[in-house]
């Protein structure tokens, strides 16, 4: 990459003025809430370890690499030792160089030694296999190294499986491409040395507790073949890095976050849409500001990435950009759209198109948030905060990898935890940053995982599969006729191929094919089992490549949602309805209140049950319908907090303003709950219901959005669950976090300018009561721990 | 507070499959395994990995003869004089839990056949149990062994490497590849895919060697008659697999020796249109080119259905161009000329000749005009899509210019 001094501080007087643009008469700094300058920083070196061939020192050299940095020689050294590391480290800090290091060197000693090299996304390998082709080049061919996913031609799977020497693949490809089949691995299994799990932070959650089985599984497959292979992580900064590598391997990890790369000089703008109506708590839609924001780097030629939080978010800013940025017809296109939805084919040209230069802003979802190698962009612009801070790090890093000057802008939505962290940006910058959690022993996903091993190999007697007991899961399952028993060992006796009805990354691995009908019919591209019903249910407008369809019809057997192109000038909302029913209770404790906290097992049943048209640019709602899906049932595990009727009784309030302000109260709890799990918004549900023990069976909970009326709760209890079958692990933690919870969504509601509540804070003044922001307060008064200066 | 088992009553992973579990155990295992010894003659076998079953048969048949080697290797590639040896020929045939592949895949019966004398000797092995399957691969270790030329029915992709996999899998693999490999899914299909729709073996007995099976199960019911067996349900329906397998390995062996027929010498074969077809495709991408050419006329003269025709005739014209018999191949071109692919390819062909062998630029020029007609009208009726449009309008239109150069116009 070539330097760009002139061209780099140019950029960063367009930021000032681009800023000034923005925000002309924020003298409360209430838009433009925080500038953080992170100055250059020297580089610190070691050099090159004396036990690298002077063939791999050459061709690191070839690179311009002739010595390391400080952190790349200890994490090389570790690994060449043979224990499991995990490298944390920020964007653009060479941590590939971490690994590749060693194993090269490896290779180059005994030509018999292999590695796997496990990445989340299919791009993020096909970007590294370009750099270790490179090496290969510079080496001679001295090494095979191939990417096997599922875009791997069958007919050079053969040649990958005997030659390649580093085979870089994704979980998925793992899972049902590699481990199904490891006979024909053979040379792979029985010389493999080095595992490299890439992006570690992002195998949190349920994608997390399924790589902890599928790794179950490699590990049981090594040792078939007599091999037990060292471990090398690298991760984005989280809190627990070593932790979570460690639940991931069932082995000690040992964690390296020194960083020894330089760094260019960098802003961070937190910017916070203007409030236009200060007694309802609006601001000015923060996609509309994203979009005047990019508008304005655009302009002044500068290349962005603009990153949204959900697909549709995606689409509309596209649809803005694109219509900004018109391009004479039959020339390429310089404003794109990048999301998990687009071919493969789509999004290598993208990629491509970034590091050429041709393409100037690109608008994505996290998938571009990963180490994909598309150059230095000059800004990254957030619309609404990622939802946690390693993730937004990530995506701020994509701008300025290397040298120059660069900038990053959050642009806060009305979100509470958007708020939160737009307002204390001192949480964000000096603030530790979050917990990755994973529950491998999840017994649905572990079964799944279990079937999947008994296919691979038998179960032997004596063998232990997590931290449950094995003979007994056996035998139900022979029961229920996947495994038979013979002699002391279980085989598999299905036809099917229990792989495939595993999927990784949601719930049920079917998902929903999206066909377009406008013509010849034609399949545009595809949406997950969990959120098919919120975005392709009758009468949505799914939004693919800016183009709006409106779906006809869903066959939900089929897994299969017809639409047709339209022109319309609104988008769809799902409005879901929720219910839970408490089960088992694991522990439960009184608190500060009078109330308690508990978790334990809950059984959830939820159904979109309509929606609402809301019109582009002013985002009104212009219209709802009505829908009749099926309803989703799971058991999972939840954390509640119980209000005595002591606490409540004294408010005064009348009832309906005391329901008001519970609605509130967990509008609020939920966003700050997700701040402190570091989950996605999405593995995370929330809901009342009734906590006095002799009405608990009594289904009558309703969530927020979705009750027009709401019933009157003897003992409230406030829910936050698991958004999957049998927990992945929130809930416990949620459980011992709760004074800071509490603490914390005190904060965030005391602190909010809005007079009776908005979408910031306890939910849209208008949908929440009048008074829903003070009684909330009231309750979290009660909840709080006392100190000198609350409620005597 | 919650047991593990009230746990596991709630996950989904663990429901019973409703199509998999039929009936329950209905009697002890090894009563059922007696009573199969019993119904279909078999012994149990030992060696130093345990006991698996055997059934043997023999079937009087006199020895087929030497078989034609040359034709053998239009369907494999060996070198060895053997290959036509029917003493060298080994037959494999497996029943499986399943057809998707991968290690938890078993082929739980193993049928082998081969000509012994005056016999066809069928062995089927078979393991009662999961933990008999090292003891039955043991055993067929030794006879894959001997065997030197093995033939198979889609062998090459599927019995074979599940083999494979499975003396992996216990350790005793992988074993040599037998020397040389007859697999005759592919001639089969080859020169039958036209006339039938479905190439299965059955299908092929019936409507190739007329043979008529009687009374035979679906194989998609297989795998899980093997899982109620061993599961203790009455072992009749599994007699009636072994059955099949015999059958199958039977049927492999006719089929086997009426390809070997046909290809020896394809000239006199009295087969249908649709058959000759088929004999010359063969043929032809084996690369035996005057043989292919033959069959091509010989097929056409029988009559073929419009697609095959419009194959035969190009290849034919191809062939005879490559032999310089213009007549013979022009003549097919001007039987061609037209809006499909192969009319399209039909002008270009005579254009050439006419321009380079004929001299006569003149009858080039108006033909390639005539073509880029032809071609506008296929296009408007939307018998050729875009992309092939564009290809042969910007190819046909290059020639016409040079043509048109050629002729000073």
């Amino acid at each position: 990459m070539p330097d760009r001094p002139a061209q780099s501080s140019t950029a960063l007087i367009q930021v000032h003025e681009i800023i000034q643009e923005l925000a002309p008469n924020d003298a409360a700094n209430e838009v433009v809430t925080s500038v953080q300058r992170y100055p250059a920083k020297e580089a610190q070196w070691a050099p090159m370890p004396d036990w690298v061939l002077p063939e791999l020192a050459q061709a690191y050299h070839a690179k311009g690499i002739e010595r390391l940095y400080s952190h790349q020689a200890e994490a090389a050294e570790k690994a060449r030792r043979g224990e499991n590391v995990v490298v944390v480290t920020p964007t653009a800090s060479g941590k590939t160089l971490c690994y590749n290091l060693p194993v090269l060197n490896a290779i180059l000693e005994n030509p018999d030694t292999r590695a796997l090299y496990i990445y989340p996304t299919k791009a993020l390998a096909q970007d590294q296999l370009a750099e270790l082709e490179d090496l290969d080049r510079k080496l001679g061919d001295k090494f095979g190294v191939f990417t096997y996913d599922g875009d791997t031609p069958s007919d050079a799977r053969q040649s990958i499986r005997q030659q390649g020497h580093i085979v870089l693949t994704n979980p998925d490809m793992l899972h049902s491409g590699i481990l199904p089949h490891h006979t024909k691995w053979t040379r792979l299994f029985e010389n493999l040395q080095y595992i490299v799990i890439d992006e570690l932070h992002t195998y949190r959650g349920v994608f997390g507790s399924h790589l902890a089985n599928v790794l179950r599984r490699l590990k049981r497959i090594t040792r078939f073949y007599g091999r037990n292979p060292q471990f090398v992580f690298s991760s984005a900064t989280i809190a627990n890095p070593g932790e979570l590598a460690g639940r991931l391997i069932g082995a000690d990890v040992d964690v390296l976050d020194g960083n020894g790369a330089p760094s260019a000089e960098k802003y961070f703008i937190f910017y916070n849409p203007p409030v236009v109506n200060r007694f309802l708590g609006i601001r000015r839609s923060y996609i509309n500001e994203t979009w005047r924001i990019a508008r304005g780097f655009l302009q002044r030629g500068l290349q962005a990435i603009v990153f949204a939080n959900s697909r549709l978010h995606t689409e509309v800013l596209l649809t803005y950009l694109k219509k900004d940025n018109p391009v004479p017809p039959g020339a390429p296109e310089i404003v794109k759209g990048y999301r998990g939805g687009y071919l493969p084919l789509e999004r290598r040209e993208i990629e491509r198109g970034l590091r050429s230069g041709q393409i100037r802003a690109v608008v994505a979802t996290n998938a571009l948030e990963l180490g994909i190698d598309i150059g230095s962009l000059d800004v990254a612009i957030m619309a609404g905060y990622p939802g946690t801070i390693a993730s937004t790090w990530q995506r701020a890093g994509r701008a300025g990898r290397r040298k120059g000057s660069s900038c990053a802008v959050f642009v806060a939505s009305s979100r509470p935890i958007d708020q939160f962290i737009v307002k204390h940006p001192e949480y964000f910058f000096t603030g530790s940053p979050e917990h990755a959690y994973i529950q491998p022993d999840n017994l649905e996903i572990l079964v799944n995982h279990l079937k999947c091993a008994a296919f691979e190999l038998p179960i032997e007697p004596g063998e232990s599969f997590g931290e449950v007991d094995l003979p007994l899961l056996c035998e139900r399952l022979a029961e229920a006729g996947y495994l038979h028993r013979s002699g002391d060992f279980w085989y598999w006796t299905q036809e099917a191929y229990p792989a495939d009805t595993v999927s990784l990354r949601s719930v049920s691995s079917d998902n929903f094919v999206i066909v377009d009908e406008t013509g010849e019919p034609e399949v545009i591209g595809e949406v997950d089992f969990s959120s098919a019903l919120s975005t392709v249910h009758p009468k949505a407008i799914y939004m693919h490549g800016a183009q709006q369809y409106h779906v006809e019809r869903l066959d939900f057997d089929q897994r299969k949602a017809y639409v047709k192109k339209v022109d319309v000038d609104y988008f769809t909302q799902a409005i879901r309805y929720t219910q839970v029913q408490r089960l088992e209770v694991e522990e439960t404790e009184a608190v500060q209140g009078p109330a308690s906290r508990s978790h334990g097992d809950v059984q959830v049943r939820s159904q979109v049950v309509g929606f609402k048209k809301i019109k582009f640019y002013t985002l009104e709602n212009v219209g709802s319908g009505k829908l009749e899906l099926p309803e989703n049932e799971m058991h999972t595990t939840a954390y509640w907090v119980t209000l005595e009727r002591l606490l409540l009784d004294p408010l005064p309030f009348t009832i309906s303003e005391r329901q008001d302000g519970l609605f509130g109260l967990l509008y609020a709890l939920e966003s700050v709950a997700s701040l402190l799990l570091m989950c996605d918004r999405m593995d995370l549900g929330a809901t009342i219901g009734e906590g006095a023990p002799d009405l608990a069976s009594a289904p009558a909970e309703r969530r927020l959005e979705s009750a027009p009326e709401r019933e009157q709760f003897f003992q409230p209890a406030l829910y936050l669950y698991d958004a999957y079958p049998g927990g992945i692990g929130l809930s416990e933690p949620l459980f011992h976090l709760h004074d800071l919870l509490i603490a914390r969504t005190r904060e965030l509601i005391a602190g909010c300018a809005c007079e009776k509540g908005c979408p910031s804070c306890v939910g849209p003044a208008g949908e929440t009561g009048d008074r829903a922001k003070e009684v909330a307060l009231a309750i979290l008064d009660r909840l709080s721990i006392r100190d000198s200066g609350f409620g005597i | 507070m919650d047991t593990f088992a009230d746990r596991l009553s709630r996950v989904a992973a663990l429901r019973p499959d409703a199509r998999t579990l039929k009936q329950r155990q209905v009697a002890e295992a090894s009563a059922n395994s007696e009573r199969l010894l019993q119904l279909l003659g078999g012994e149990t076998c030992f060696n130093r990995l345990g006991a698996h079953m055997i059934v043997r048969r023999r079937f009087p048949q006199p020895l087929p003869g030497a078989m034609d080697s040359r034709a053998l290797r239009l369907i494999a590639s060996c070198p060895a004089e053997y290959i036509g040896d029917p003493y060298q020929w080994l037959f494999l045939d497996t029943e499986t839990t399943g057809l998707a592949g991968g290690t938890g895949t078993y082929a739980f019966l193993v049928g082998l056949a081969w000509w012994e004398e005056d016999s066809f000797v069928i062995q089927q092995y078979f393991m009662r149990d999961h933990g008999e399957e090292p003891s039955m691969l043991f055993a067929l270790l030794d006879r894959f062994a001997q065997g030197t030329v093995l033939v198979t029915f889609n062998g090459k992709s599927f019995d074979w490497p599940l083999m494979q996999t499975r003396f992996q899998m216990r350790r005793l693999g992988p074993i040599q590849a037998p020397a040389a490999h007859l697999d005759f899914l592919h001639p089969a299909r080859q020169l039958w895919r036209l006339r039938l729709k479905s190439v299965a073996l059955s299908e092929l007995e019936r409507q190739v060697l007329r043979l008529d099976r009687g009374r035979d199960i679906p194989s998609e019911t297989i795998p899980q008659i093997y899982f109620d067996f061993l599961r203790g349900s009455p072992p009749e329906e599994m007699a009636e697999v072994f059955r099949h397998n015999q059958m199958d390995l039977c049927g492999l062996a006719s089929l086997a020796l009426h390809i070997t027929r046909i290809l020896a010498e394809p000239e006199k074969c009295e087969a249908c249109a649709e058959e000759l077809f088929g004999i010359s495709r063969l043929l032809h991408r084996r690369g035996e080119q005057r043989l292919a050419g033959q069959m091509y006329r010989k097929a056409l003269d029988g009559g073929l259905p419009k697609d095959a025709e419009l194959v035969a005739r190009r290849e034919l014209a191809f062939l005879a161009k490559r032999d310089r018999d213009f007549e013979l191949s022009n003549a097919q071109w001007e039987r061609l000329l037209g809006n499909s692919p192969e009319g399209l390819k039909a002008y270009e062909q005579l254009a050439i000749y006419y321009e380079h062998y004929a001299r006569l630029p003149q009858k080039a020029a108006s033909l390639t005009r005539e073509a880029l007609v032809q071609l506008q009208e296929a296009f408007h009726s939307g018998s050729i899509s875009r992309r092939p449009y564009m290809h042969w309008h910007s190819s046909l239109q290059h020639r016409l210019d040079r043509l048109m150069g050629k002729l000073g116009l």
